[in-house]
């Protein structure tokens, strides 16, 4: 089953949270970000190009035209490749652990998988980032030496920033598959 | 000093007129430096003075430093946040070396800081209430 639901950016960007629900343990979260926008496109073009135009009314050089052309073509499919995230989700599975997924605007995945073992908890954290106090989701991950301790703070959705309501809707719905794993033995340990 | 609190005192009286008194004579010195020809100073007997050029140079130095200063502890004030995957977030050593006080019946719990987990718990997951804290 899946449903769909609207929400706000920290920047105030309408993103939609999706959940799927494969199975009992099982779970699928993702947050999907606005694509690119034509007028945000064809404006920062118009602005390259009107700046070169400028620039060769000044020079008299025609390289500067064609230079502006290819930092436009480049810098637009780095942007897409590299930069623009489309969609970020997070597929939590309870006894197997966790997969975190970040498609970029040109297809590209990027992928990163957390077992359940070294997975301590998924909380809503608080921190300040950029002259601003956000919310964020993260993983803490479990120290072998020390059972109370953290040793790594994953954190999640750094694109698409979601704000309190949508972090409480996923931080639900992560509880409820975390908790299966106190209630059911861990019997999947490599001695 | 014995007492530490910031009333006006004999000493402190003294101290501040002297600083005046010496701030004055720093200005007119400098205004007498930059303003009077050389000649006219060398005339005097009084021969040993750093270039000009710095009469202009030092203010202009100092407002700068000044300026700059500004973005230099803002830019130190972002470099030293901790960021967002950090573990200085969620804990740090004062945390994870404190010592858990036993419970007493009808005594206020000690002090402690209290795990992420539960304190997510306790604002985010309303159902489960606060039975579970000891």
């Amino acid at each position: 089953m899946a449903e769909q639901r609207r929400f706000l950016s920290a920047a105030g960007v309408p993103i939609a949270l999706r959940r799927r629900q494969h199975s009992a343990s099982c779970r699928e979260l993702a947050v999907r970000g606005p694509r690119l926008q034509l007028r945000s496109l064809s404006a920062v073009t118009s602005a390259v190009w009107l700046a070169a135009y400028g620039l060769f009314a000044l020079s008299e050089n025609s390289m500067v035209l064609s230079a502006a052309i290819f930092i436009t073509l480049i810098g637009l499919i780095i942007y897409l490749h590299f930069v623009k995230i489309d969609q970020e989700s997070l597929l939590v599975i309870g006894s197997l652990g966790i997969q975190v997924t970040s498609s970029y605007a040109s297809g590209k995945e990027s992928t990163t998988f957390i077992e359940m073992a070294q997975v301590k908890d998924v909380v809503i954290n608080e921190a300040i980032h950029m002259q601003k106090v956000i919310y964020y989701l993260c993983i803490l991950l479990q120290d072998p030496e020390d059972p109370q301790g953290v040793s790594e703070v994953v954190p999640l959705f750094q694109s698409s920033k979601p704000r309190l309501d949508c972090l409480i809707e996923v931080y639900k719905s992560c509880q409820e598959i975390l908790e299966q794993r106190k209630t059911v033995p861990q019997s999947n340990e490599i001695k | 000093m014995v007492e530490n609190s910031p009333a006006p005192l004999p000493e402190r009286a003294i101290y501040g007129f002297a600083l005046f008194l010496g701030s004055w004579f720093g200005f007119i010195l400098y205004l007498i430096w930059a303003y009077i020809p050389e000649t006219w100073l060398f005339s005097l007997g009084l021969t040993y003075w750093p270039q000009k050029y710095w009469a202009v140079a030092l203010p202009v130095y100092l407002l700068v430093a000044v300026g700059i200063g500004y973005i230099l502890l803002f830019g130190i004030n972002m470099m030293s946040t901790a960021p967002l995957n950090s573990t200085h977030t969620i804990t740090d050593n004062f945390a994870k070396k404190q010592q858990q006080k036993k419970f007493q019946e009808e005594a206020i719990p000690a002090l402690r800081d209290i795990p992420i987990s539960e304190v997510n718990r306790m604002f985010f997951l309303p159902e489960k209430g606060i039975c579970n804290s000891r």
